[in-house]
């Protein structure tokens, strides 16, 4: 769309679910559904045929248990459930009654004995996750209306997991670029063993079903190399040479001119290589053979998955396979990446090449969750196929056993699965792996997509995170916004404060790359040959030193020679754009040798999926192409076409604002905001209460905040129409005076007009659902038909025990009541809340698994939240203000058309914030209310010559106002004119979540904490506000010493406690009660001290208790503490 | 206030309306929460007939 209009809600047809879905809605979901997808069709057929089997021996017979195939069904009911009609399950389903939206899933257990193939068998390993909207979940490929039929939205666009009825997500991460070997430099390289340097090639390689390790390699300053390899969690360093002479047998000759090929000038180096290949025949290892069987040997008993009969050759064969440039397959290709790795290496040590580092995105792309969730199974399958192993064993131990097929299966039986494992990491976001999955985070893998509002919702599926790592250390280097993310990641939606920086959005355009055909990729190499690139086999007959590499996903195909490079990437890049013969996900990333120091240069091809990618336009084949980040990098982009210079600009961006993301998008005219206010409405926008959702009914989400009269902006970016944010408006339309009038608009502080107010401006209610469920299976609501009390209980419940709807609760009045079958009578349960609400919906719960469930309840309340002092509002612009009187309507300023102000803006907020648009939206919305018009707020339609004043302004003059928006205006207190002109006008105001009602705390004295006696903290607790050291300080530096025993003393934890004058000790004195036989009411006590025999010395002190707590604690210590008393 | 207090004949069964079919259903306290049409697993309970005003004040 071009500009914004209004023709969407004011269409007749508004409401009506359209005959598909949004595009750009269905972007967010895209790069999650696709990965799991992917794991679904693909990737989990790949990561079985990987998978380890398990073998070891029992009563002399070697058994071998390996899976050979699965199956991952829908979200169903069991087909036992006879009644139920349909089987199908939906997500609303699992929101609504907080259950989990899953699959079964079977594994078929393929088992040998003596390598001869048993009879396999099929296991349930229960049901696992299933995402909302891939193709597993029932509302895949539902059109619009459907969607709503199944209790959606109409643009649901999925990429969450529904887990005990919260949705959640897995966080996108930004981790290292597969299968590129990167320069890194880091100086905690040093502490990795003897000699190591900081300086390394660093290959993060992932395999086709997506596992990854990855591989270093070193420079050790004796002029070697070492290869690092990790096997579960544990590095291993192996030398260089040993390593290529395992990977494929040749002759020393042969591995030495491979290694100097192209280098033969670098006389160091050369030196080098002839050292390391001398060093292993020192060791005594000539031939492969003899490597293969040393590293089979000293590895062997670390890798405990092989079994005990394996060859030493073969543990190595293991090593090579699991832990060495895993993405690569073939051996001798294998050889080849580490040739190119060590000449980079050497190269880079010499400081002939720049470091690359992590940190930057152009050596970065992303996990996604269907791709971690993959991992997590797969890791999860194997441990499954161990606990197995492990109850044939324990059978094993009984006389006269003998494994059959039956012993097997009762092996199997109770050998679980994998449902509990799955479904606890998406709740908790916590793995708990062997092998860590490459990772370098446990934690925080996934989390909740709170549903705030719309905003908030959308800013969490494109969200990246940089990695939980990155928060804890002090260096600023990965928070820094690089140039290379540009059209990446967004420079201005980040938040302030810990995780500026780490946290991270992508921009609109920015795409994830899904697995490519693999038909297309098998054509690259064959027509890169057809173009002019010689193969690896004809490596010997050509200038290396004038000739680039081409890589493909971390595989060498050939050389390019220095004259041909430039052609043939542009006729692939052509092949790239028609997207026939290679795929249009293609990332072709030539680095140019140059005369200075730069990056080491090569032609780097990527396929993969995980990558970042965005359009931009191809001037020469003036199609859409899409770019990669390390691509970009060696580009040159314009942005308008009067930018572009002949012959050297290549590509031009789409749109002007394709850089910024999703919700920065949304802000009205950012280009004439101070940069960081930007930053603000990004957040602030994800606070505002709104619209979340149009299923009030259909929902048990915690809280739900919800605006009751949104309005439609008049001053928009045409992305709120592009969006249909208006389906899920989150502000009102405001009459704003930039005025300071009350005296109570100090500090940001605004006032609203008490008359609009009370005709509901701003007003909004907050949904708060809880679940009831009973202990007992048996336990049943119900009113207690006979009870005593049954005329009052019959005002709050029904006869059912549940509350009726509609009904005006207070604190503790009966909410609910039940049979309790443990013990055998009614019990009636009180609702408690200082707020007053309205029971909205009661729903009764029950899922489709359990025979005999617990009763469960689930109680949803509308608490009405009427805007009041101290509630917070901000305008599009970040500014964000409290609300801090309600002022009358007739004391405050009219115009001279009798209109007065709902909100009262003070002036001293502007200077300081240079918050433009704001002063522009103001000029904006009036003129648009005056014309009827809906103004469009895009960044970066006017310029310098032509400016959004003018043309505001002049609009304005049209309509009979003030070119700059200004009013005469009069007192509202004695109808005098101002002499000063106000500036008047309409500003789309959001009403953010933080409201006093949900913040206030008071105590006076109340709960304290056991251990200390001291007054607990926390709102919920009723707890107080901590007077801490500081406060205390500023007590003390005014001499309120009365004040300061009152809070710290009296008011806290004030006890009385006898103390021994003369032995100084307050643990002395114990109390000897008397009781008198004639008297039983009456008792005397006498304080003793025990330590000294005396009951003279006694005095009663009041002291702090957790004094008394730290006397006691050092007693246990060995240590007493002498109190010096003095009689005054 | 206005919420009466007359008690309602005793046993009767409620009435919830069916998640997915929206059939009413009567369902006694002991009876398992299901819709005897459907078979669908969430009920909800209807707005009360009982006369709800609150004081405006």
């Amino acid at each position: 769309m071009e500009n914004p209009s209004l023709k969407y809600i004011t269409n007749p047809n508004f409401g009506t679910p359209p005959e598909n879905q949004n595009e750009l809605l269905q972007s967010l979901g895209k790069p999650h559904t696709s990965s799991f997808n992917y794991m679904v069709n693909k990737g989990l057929d790949e990561a079985i045929k990987d998978l380890n089997s398990v073998e070891f021996t029992l009563n002399e017979r070697r058994i071998k248990f390996s899976i050979s195939n699965y199956s991952f069904q829908k979200p169903e009911v069991s087909q036992e459930m006879v009644l139920v009609k349909n089987k199908t399950i939906y997500p609303t389903f699992c929101r609504q009654s907080a259950n989990t939206y899953k699959g079964r899933f079977f594994v078929e257990v393929d088992w040998f004995i003596d390598d001869v193939q048993q009879q396999s068998f099929t296991k349930d390993l229960g049901e696992i996750p299933v995402m909302v909207k891939s193709e597993l979940c029932n509302l895949h490929n539902l059109k619009p209306k459907e969607l709503v039929e199944h209790g959606e939205h109409e643009q649901e666009s999925g990429g969450y997991f529904i887990i005990k009825g919260n949705e959640k997500l897995v966080r996108m991460l930004l981790i290292t670029r597969r299968n590129y070997p990167i320069a890194i430099r880091r100086p905690g390289w040093k502490q990795r063993g003897v000699l190591f340097s900081d300086s390394g090639i660093s290959i993060r390689c992932v395999q086709t079903d997506q596992t990854a390790t990855t591989n270093v390699l070193h420079f050790v300053t004796d002029g070697s190399a070492k290869l690092m390899f990790s096997y579960q969690k544990t590095l291993y360093y192996a030398p260089l040479c040993l390593i290529l002479k395992c990977l494929c047998n040749y002759s020393d000759q042969y591995i030495c001119q491979k290694l100097i090929q192209s280098c033969d000038d670098d006389t160091y180096y050369v030196d080098c290589v002839q050292n390391m290949l001398r060093s292993v025949h020192v060791s005594g290892l000539h031939t492969s053979e003899d490597c293969k069987n040393y590293l089979g040997r000293m590895f062997r008993v670390k890798f405990y998955e092989c079994p005990e009969w394996y060859t030493d050759a073969e543990i190595a064969d293991f090593i090579l396979k699991k832990c060495v440039l895993i993405h690569l397959n073939d051996n001798e290709d294998k050889f080849n990446m580490l040739v190119f790795m060590t000449q980079k290496l050497f190269s880079f040590s010499q400081d002939k090449c720049k470091v690359e580092g992590t940190d930057a995105v152009m050596m970065q792309e992303i996990l996604l969750g269907g791709h971690l969730y993959l991992q997590v199974v797969k890791e999860k399958l194997y441990s499954w196929l161990n606990v197995l192993k492990i109850n044939c064993l324990k059978l094993a131990k009984a006389t006269n056993f003998n494994l059959s097929q039956t012993e097997v299966l009762k092996a199997a039986k109770n050998s679980g699965g994998i449902e509990h494992a799955l479904a606890n990491f998406l709740a908790t976001g916590n793995i708990n792996s062997i092998s860590g999955l490459g990772l370098m985070q446990d934690k925080g893998l996934a989390i909740v997509a709170e549903n705030i509002n719309k905003m908030r919702y959308m800013s969490h599926f494109r969200a990246v995170h940089r990695g939980a790592f990155f928060q804890e250390i002090r260096t600023t280097e990965a928070r820094q916004l690089l140039p290379d993310a540009w059209g990446f990641i967004c420079p201005v939606h980040t938040p302030d404060g810990a995780p500026c920086g780490l946290l991270n959005h992508l921009a609109l355009n920015c795409i994830i790359t899904d697995v490519p055909d693999d038909d297309k990729v098998k054509n690259i190499p064959l027509i890169l040959t057809e173009l002019g690139m010689k193969p690896l086999k004809y490596a010997d007959t050509i200038d290396l030193n004038a000739s680039y590499s081409v890589q493909l996903d971390g595989r060498i195909v050939g050389y390019i020679s220095n004259g041909d490079v430039a052609r043939i990437v542009q006729k692939l890049r052509l092949f790239k754009i028609k997207g026939k013969m290679v795929p249009e996900t293609l990332e072709i990333a030539w680095v140019p040798r140059k005369k200075s120091i730069c990056q080491y240069p090569g032609v780097y091809l990527f396929t993969g999926p995980a990558r970042m990618m965005r359009p931009l336009m191809n001037l020469y084949a003036n199609k859409v192409e899409l770019v990669g980040t390390l691509e970009q990098v060696y580009m040159d982009v314009c942005i308008t076409p009067e930018e572009a210079y002949e012959k050297v600009t290549t590509h031009m961006e789409l749109n002007k604002c394709s850089f910024l993301s999703n919700l920065a998008q949304l802000i009205p005219m950012p280009d004439c905001n101070q940069s960081p206010r930007n930053m603000y409405q990004c957040q602030m926008g994800k606070q505002t209460m709104g619209t979340p959702c149009h299923t009030w009914d259909l929902q048990s989400e915690t809280k739900l905040y919800r605006l009751q009269t949104p309005g439609s902006p008049l001053f928009r970016p045409v992305h709120y129409d592009n969006i249909l944010l208006d389906d899920f408006a989150m502000g009102t339309n405001a009459i704003v005076a930039v005025i300071s009038y009350t005296g109570y608009d100090m500090e940001d502080a605004m006032i609203i007009n008490k008359a609009s107010e009370e005709r509901g401006l701003a007003h909004g209610s907050i949904y708060k659902s809880e679940f009831v469920q009973l202990d007992h299976p048996d336990s049943y609501f119900e009113r207690d038909q006979f009870s005593k009390e049954i005329s009052y209980l019959s005002k709050f419940i029904d006869a059912d025990g549940l509350p009726y709807i509609g009904r005006k609760l207070k604190d503790e009045e009966p909410l609910y009541s039940y049979f309790d079958a443990d013990k055998q009578f009614y019990i009636v349960k009180r609702f408690k809340s200082k707020e007053e609400c309205y029971v909205h919906n009661v729903k009764l719960c029950a899922d489709f698994g359990h025979k005999n469930p617990k009763k469960t309840v689930c109680f949803t309340y509308r608490v009405p939240r009427n805007p009041s002092v101290g509630d917070k509002f901000a305008s599009r612009a970040g500014q964000k203000g409290i609300c801090s009187q309600k002022w009358p309507a007739e004391d405050l300023p009219f115009t001279e058309t009798g209109l007065v102000p709902d909100i009262v803006f003070n002036p001293h907020g502007f200077p300081s914030r240079m918050t433009i648009a704001m002063m522009i939206e103001i000029m904006a919305g009036k003129s648009a209310a005056l014309h009827g018009l809906v103004h469009d707020a895009t960044p970066f339609r006017f310029t310098e010559e032509d400016t959004a004043i003018d043309y505001f302004g002049r609009l304005l003059e049209k309509g009979g106002y003030n070119y700059y928006g200004t009013e005469t205006m009069y007192s509202g207190i004695d109808g005098r004119e101002m002499s000063v002109q106000i500036f008047f006008g309409v500003v789309y105001y959001q009403r953010l979540r933080h409201m006093v009602s949900d913040k206030w705390q008071v105590r006076s004295t109340g709960p304290v904490n056991i251990l200390t006696r001291q007054p607990l903290k926390g709102r919920k607790r009723g707890g107080g506000v901590r007077f801490g050291e500081m406060e205390r300080d500023a007590l003390i530096s005014h001499g309120a010493s009365f004040l300061l025993q009152d809070r710290l003393f009296h008011c806290s934890d004030e006890t009385t406690a006898f103390v021994c004058t003369s032995c100084g000790t307050i643990l002395g004195p114990i109390t000897t009660v008397t009781r008198f036989a004639d008297k039983p009411q009456h008792c005397e006590t006498k304080e003793t001290c025990r330590l000294c025999n005396d009951d003279q010395h006694i005095s009663r002190i009041q002291i702090p208790y957790i004094f008394k707590f730290f006397v006691t604690q050092l007693a246990s210590c060995n240590i007493n503490i002498k109190i010096g008393c003095r009689q005054f | 206030m206005s919420e009466g207090s007359s008690k309602e004949p005793q046993k009767t069964p409620m009435v919830y309306i069916c998640g997915e079919c929206h059939n009413e259903n009567e369902i006694r306290p002991r009876d398992p929460i299901r819709c005897r049409e459907c078979g669908y697993r969430i009920m909800y309970k209807k707005r009360t007939k009982k006369l709800v005003v609150f004081d405006a004040r």
